[in-house]
């Protein structure tokens, strides 16, 4: 597993040689022709997640504990605690689902692969930008490192208006790879003018069928036509790149995975062996890309996981932390079971406040060093933006998770407490705190909502608006 | 004493309504002795009152003067007097309070609040008319009190409820906490209302006679402050008027008991009262009320989830807490511990409006809306009407899932099978590396909602297009619609019109016919052939949303309509078959035919009896039994080390192979599934399975000498479900979701849920039973976890043991009860826990839900319950087969019509 890091000034130094061979895409390098013009800061939301949570009163211990990660870039976050997602319960079933469900939402679940409602990070994008992103871009971009599945809402954290996944999960590098900077596979050469022009009639014909059914005279229901048009963005930006981007350099895609996708990275609910080094590994190409996408320009929304809700992986390796090794993760042996039982979830099912939970524990810190990865990729010199801050202070990133109490034997207890961080997105939002906000997931978020300049509003429409200003700059 | 001198009074005074009415109407005798001075007699009509602990009683007989005079005959009498004059208007029993004034009692009243300290017990009883709703503060009706905030007790108007408050040791100096009536229990019509407070800290509210409010308010009256005044209409600091008009006010020294206050009720509000509601309540015959459709379908769709998801945790088939069960029509009615739960017609003599309207259930959960308090008043008011089927929380789960018209894109295998049937190109190993994969939703991965589209299926759709004109001789294709090869507009356009029929499964309009000849046009301008144009023609026919998607008209007024020929053929075709309609089919739907109920029939049977049939029966059995799973199955090591990754192939073809021999062959009852016995296996399998081989390859196996197989759950494809510890909770879990459409709910509160192993001297099944015993547990997985028990010879792997790893000896006996059922019944081997399940209307009905959830393509909602039972019915009236059931989706409304929007 390649562990180089990618960064858009390694990518521009290393045009014709690059380390892992990524595309040159002459998008990439104008990506403000198809974007935004650069000297403005594009608004920007992304969803974080982490499976599992960190228990409560873990999360008291402050950057002493297990938020250690976090701590370089404790000036540029406000970490929340006491946020309450108890109204996202669905009677009869845990957190790893419904809270799942409720991250970044506030809503329980709308059918297995459904949420009650949008993702906060794509009611950003349809107030910014509500006839379509800019030309050539991601429109959302979901991608992760995760194992477990079963249930979608375990992973994909990105939800449109009513409550379907917003985008295609990208669980491959390779294929995050694909979904941002790939060249289309145009149904062949194409450098047959003639044989363009013919493509192009057989493409306009098919959008303008696609246009009769979402136009005035559609006869689809609301749901039906809100399908078809997403369907035409995507033909859309198909159009755009097969028959605009054109770079006979590209050179080589990212190296093929060599974890376990699908249906068998999954297998019976068992869980899987996997090592620190290939799941970081492979974590880290997944953030180093997604980066690199936000820096490019090509990806404004989105959410990006870092194990699944519920994840469940028998981890080995060393775990090392400021230069030193801090634990040495065997989740089978330390915990003398096999299976599902062998699996470092277990050790939220075993939490207990009056004891160390010490495996817990590095579980949740080897979490946070990661997550922190993924935001300090986008802190460097080469994420500064034309107001001298960083994509990471510029954008609304939110951090969370399922649970707040991983033993499933008390919903109240296990959907409160469930750690949330945001960043300050460009001086709408205080950072450099832990707070205790005391409030509900949902009114915290109506209250980012409001800080975006955003007007919808999360939530049961006749709910009274209860804002958090205390989190507002 | 009090007996004896009040039987005296009932012996003078003891008028009927009707002559009291009479004397009031004619005379002056009665109203003159009224004004005389206070009676030592309480004036009734032909209902006696209730005297015993009377403490103080006020008629308001004098129509003069500014005294009411205290007439219990109670020695130290409480009289009060009128502060403003003007303020009042008062007629025989009637004092109206017109403007801002009090009625207190000239001293303290410590005779009151002694013996309300002494026998810690109060009961205040009111006959009033409101002058208004708008009253609040509340506005005191009668009180015992200093002022605003020190009071003993007070009771009052607050809007359009009664509020009281009483002072206790448990309680503020302030009375507070109060207790009030419900929202709109109050109006301007004559109320009876009486509040008590008893021995046993109990604080209840009547009106008129129903009990509408109640507290436990817990502690003694022995901090009653005996300086404290009685008054009405004011507190004693003069800042909560009220307004209305007394008839009746009485005080004791005991908290009166229901029939008690149903008996002052009854007595009426007194003799110069105008008429009230107390004529005794015709009885309802429960036989009046008629079980209409339309009734019929509300308590299906309205009432009965209602009741899942409010009450049925507490009061269903299995938890029958207070042994109520509301689950169930007969022992709904006959109620449980307290009574009958349900009145037909009365819901003020149902326990359960009762309970509901005042907030006491359910219980340690907000209260019901007021939505949904009308909706089960207005039920129960309405006689109850049930469909007469059992009600079961899973199936009213919350509808969250709302059934929204999603369009249908095709899925990967539709679109696989869609382009073989119609072009008859095999384009399966492209479609599969180029196309993403549909994920499961809702147990199926054909779920509508989830069936969204990204890049990379635009990006597909556009490569496969081509990949598929490429491998198609596309003027054979177009000779279908026209021999010639002309070149010309008017042949382009007949064969767009023949090509997008049958590609796009119907008709094309003028709009389409247009777009597709501005390719045929670009094609010629660049010099083209007649061939390059109709393989323009197809690939751009082949990326059509029409193509792409199963589209229907939506459109309409909001309503239900029937769906047209050829919108019935696509559904009649993707569901039997999982592809597009055939020639016949779409003919058939141009002629009209699809019309015609026997012609549909007609052509399901002509449908059935063809390949594709069987191939989508085997597609919906695995997606049921979601048997792709198998294909990652990875058991552990150390615990199997003989596994074989081939034996879950296996372990499919013979699921597969057995469904298709009980369906297709044999062609039994679905629920045969469950213990026919038979199956099909790999020598392999076999010899995983402890049977000897009999042939080199997969064959037939009968299974009558071997008692622990017989049917899919003793099958390797689903007893691998339990995972390396053969889980009776995940098992369990499977066949209570699965198989019996039950649900279970979160664990309580403080439960430690780490699973608990087996060990030497404790089995699987010793680990259930001790979860099952235990009280914070029990209750719910004693609805799951027995269902398993039949298993616990098979290990995770599927294979039998009469013993675990840990040398434990393993069970099969056990008991299962059904959801819905109220008796568990026992079984003795796994063969029998088979026959059972096979027998049991539950798992037949939960065959046909699945069914059509993937027939539908969506999850089912509440709305769908009415016709799946009618679907359900037909099925079985028809021999329970797959082909009966299918054919009973078809014919039903929810696949012969589409529910339409409104775009105003």
């Amino acid at each position: 597993m390649s562990k180089t890091r990618i960064s858009r000034r390694t990518m521009f130094k290393g045009l014709g040689g690059a380390t892992i061979g990524l595309p040159l895409l002459e998008e990439m390098l104008v990506s403000s022709v198809l974007a935004a013009p650069t000297n403005t800061v594009p608004t920007r939301a992304f969803n974080v997640f982490f499976g599992l949570g960190i228990p409560a009163p873990l999360q008291t211990e402050g950057f002493a504990g297990v938020l250690e990660p976090l701590k370089p870039l404790s000036d540029k976050l406000l970490i929340m605690r006491n946020v309450d997602q108890v109204r996202c319960d669905e009677r009869g079933i845990n957190a790893h689902f419904d809270g799942a469900s409720g991250a970044f939402t506030a809503e329980p679940p709308d059918g297995e692969a459904k949420s009650g409602g949008p993702s906060i990070d794509q009611v950003v994008r349809r107030a910014v930008h509500p006839k379509g992103m800019p030309p050539g871009m991601v429109p959302t971009l979901i991608g992760g490192t995760y194992f477990r599945r079963s249930r979608l809402s375990r992973y994909v954290h990105s939800y449109n208006e009513d409550g379907t996944v917003a985008a295609t999960m990208q669980e491959r590098p390779r294929d995050l790879f694909k979904r941002v900077f790939g060249d289309v596979q145009v149904p062949d050469n194409a450098v047959d003018k003639r044989r363009q022009r013919l493509k192009k009639s057989v493409l306009d014909s098919v959008v303008g069928q696609y246009k009769e059914y979402t136009g005035k005279s559609s006869t689809l229901g609301k749901a039906s036509r809100a399908r078809i048009t997403e369907h035409l963005e995507r033909i859309r930006e198909y159009e755009l790149r097969a028959l605009l981007m054109r770079d006979p350099r590209t050179p080589a895609r990212p190296e093929k995975s060599r974890l376990k996708h699908g249906g068998a990275a999954d297998p019976n609910g068992q869980g899987i062996d996997i090592t620190l080094e290939e799941l970081t590994g492979e974590w880290r190409l997944m953030a180093d890309l997604y980066a690199l996408a936000i820096q490019t320009d090509r990806v404004r929304f989105g959410s990006l996981t870092f194990l699944a809700a519920g994840e469940r992986i028998r981890l080995t390796g060393d775990y090392k932390y400021g230069g030193k090794t801090r634990f040495k993760f065997n989740d089978s042996k330390q915990l003398r079971r096999s299976g599902d039982q062998g699996c470092s979830h277990e050790w939220w099912h075993k939490f207990n406040e009056k004891k160390r939970n010490e495996a817990l524990r590095w579980h949740a810190h080897m979490k946070m060093r990661e997550v922190a990865y993924f935001l300090k990729r986008l802190d460097g010199a080469d994420s500064k933006e034309v107001n001298g801050k960083t994509i990471l202070e510029n954008s609304m990133i939110t951090i969370s998770t399922e649970s707040g109490d991983g033993r499933h034997s008390n919903v109240r207890r296990e959907l409160s407490g469930v750690f949330h961080a945001i960043t300050g997105a460009n001086g709408r939002f205080k950072t450099g705190e832990i707070m205790d906000v005391g409030a509900e997931g949902l009114d915290v978020y109506n209250t980012m909502l409001r800080g975006m300049g955003v007007s919808r509003r999360l939530g049961p429409v006749r709910r009274e608006v209860r804002g958090v200003d205390k989190i507002r700059a | 004493m009090k007996i004896a001198y009040w039987l005296w009074g009932l012996g003078v005074f003891a008028f009927s309504l009707l002559c009291v009415s009479e004397v009031y109407q004619g005379g002056q005798s009665f109203a003159h002795a009224q004004q005389e001075k206070p009676s030592k007699s309480v004036k009734t009509e032909s209902t006696p009152r209730v005297t015993n602990g009377l403490i103080a009683f006020y008629d308001f007989a004098s129509t003069k003067g500014a005294t009411v005079y205290d007439r219990s005959g109670v020695a130290k009498p409480i009289h009060l007097r009128i502060a403003s004059s003007s303020a009042v208007r008062r007629a025989k029993g009637a004092l109206e309070i017109r403007g801002k004034t009090i009625i207190r009692s000239d001293g303290n009243a410590s005779r009151l609040n002694q013996s309300v300290r002494q026998s810690n017990q109060l009961t205040v009883e009111a006959w009033i008319k409101p002058a208004s709703r708008n009253q609040s503060g509340p506005a005191r009706i009668v009180t015992i009190s200093r002022d605003s905030s020190n009071r003993n007790f007070t009771l009052g108007q607050d809007g359009d409820r009664f509020d009281a408050r009483l002072r206790s040791t448990k309680s503020s100096k302030n009375g507070m906490p109060s207790i009030s009536s419900p929202s709109r229990s109050l109006d301007t019509r004559l109320t009876h209302v009486v509040y008590t407070y008893d021995r046993r800290g109990r604080a209840m509210l009547y009106i008129n006679g129903q009990l509408r409010g109640r507290r436990t308010l817990g502690g003694k009256a022995s901090n009653w402050d005996g300086r404290f005044h009685l008054a009405l209409a004011n507190e004693l600091s003069h800042d909560r008027p009220w307004r209305g008009t007394y008839y009746l006010v009485a005080l004791y020294g005991r908290g009166l008991s229901q029939k008690e206050i149903e008996q002052n009720y009854r007595a009426g509000a007194g003799v110069f009262a105008p008429p009230t509601r107390m004529a005794a309540k015709p009885k309802i015959d429960p036989k009046s009320f008629v079980a209409t459709p339309a009734a019929i379908k509300h308590f299906e769709t309205k009432i009965a989830p209602l009741l899942a998801r409010q009450c049925l945790e507490c009061h269903g088939w299995k938890s029958r807490k207070g042994q109520l069960d509301l689950s169930r029509k007969v022992a709904a009615l006959k109620g449980g511990k307290d009574g009958p739960a349900i009145v037909p017609g009365d819901p003020e003599s149902s326990l359960l409006w009762e309970s509901v309207d005042f907030d006491d259930m359910p219980k340690d959960r907000p209260p019901l809306s007021r939505g949904e308090k009308q909706l089960l008043h207005d039920w129960i008011k309405s006689g109850a009407i049930w469909s007469g089927t059992t009600i079961a929380r899973a199936d009213y789960a919350p509808d969250r899932p709302k059934g929204e018209n999603w369009i249908q894109r095709l899925t990967v295998r539709q679109y696989i099978r869609t382009v073989r049937h119609t072009v008859g190109v095999d384009i399966a190993a492209d479609a599969r590396k180029l196309l993403p994969r549909d994920l499961r939703a809702d147990g199926f991965s054909n779920t509508a909602y989830n069936l969204n589209v990204d890049l990379g299926h635009v990006e597909a759709y556009a490569r496969l297009a081509q990949l598929i004109v490429q491998r198609m001789d596309v003027q054979k294709f177009a000779s279908v619609y026209s021999k010639s090869r002309q070149f010309s507009d008017a042949n382009m356009r007949t064969i767009i019109k023949g090509m997008g029929r049958w590609l796009l499964r119907g008709p094309v309009n003028e709009s389409e016919i247009g777009t597709y000849l501005t390719i045929s046009k670009a094609v010629a301008k660049e010099g083209g052939s007649f061939s390059e144009a109709v393989s323009y023609i197809v690939e751009a026919m082949l990326q059509a949303p029409r193509f792409i998607y199963r589209i229907e008209n939506q459109a309409g007024d909001g309503k239900p309509r029937r769906v047209t020929g050829y919108e019935l053929a696509s559904r009649m075709s993707y569901i039997l078959w999982g592809a597009p309609p055939d020639r016949k089919l779409l003919d058939a739907a141009g002629a009209g035919d699809l019309a015609d109920v026997r012609k549909v029939r007609a052509q399901i049977g002509r449908m059935l009896n063809d390949p594709r049939a069987v191939e989508q029966s085997i597609q919906f059995i695995h997606e049921w039994l979601n048997l792709e799973r198998l294909e990652n199955l990875r058991p552990d090591r150390k615990h199997y080390p003989k596994w074989n990754g081939q034996l879950a192939i296996d372990m499919r073809r013979e699921t597969t192979a057995f469904f298709e021999n009980v369906v297709w062959k044999q062609e039994k009852p679905l629920s045969a599934l469950f213990n026919a016995q038979i199956t099909y296996l790999t020598p392999r399998l076999a010899r995983h399975y402890g049977i000897t081989p009999q042939k080199s390859d997969f064959a037939r196996y009968d299974l009558t000498g071997i008692p622990s197989r017989g049917g899919l759950l003793t099958q390797g494809s689903t007893l691998t479900i339990g995972g390396n510890e053969a889980s009776m909770v995940a098992r369990g879990l499977f066949v209570l979701h699965d198989i019996l459409r039950g649900k279970v709910d979160d664990p309580p509160p403080g439960l430690d849920t780490t699973p608990v192993p087996a060990k030497p001297g404790l089995s699987n099944r010793g680990v259930s039973i001790e979860r099952i015993k235990d009280q914070s547990c029990g209750s719910c997985h004693s609805k799951f976890e027995p269902l398993a028990f039949g298993l616990e010879k098979f290990d995770g792997v599927g294979a039998y043991q009469e013993k675990d790893r840990h040398g434990n000896r393993l069970r099969e006996d056990g008991e299962v009860l059904f959801p819905g059922s109220k008796k568990a019944i026992a079984f003795t081997t796994s063969g029998q826990l088979m026959d059972l399940l096979a027998g049991s209307s539950r798992v037949a009905e939960t065959i046909t839900w699945k069914m059509t959830q993937f027939s539908l393509g969506r999850p089912i909602v509440k709305k769908d319950i009415p016709t799946l039972d009618t679907i359900h019915k037909a099925a079985m009236a028809r021999g329970g087969t797959y082909q009966s059931v299918i054919t009973a989706i078809i014919m039903s409304d929810l696949v012969q019509k589409v529910q339409t929007e409104s775009r105003r």
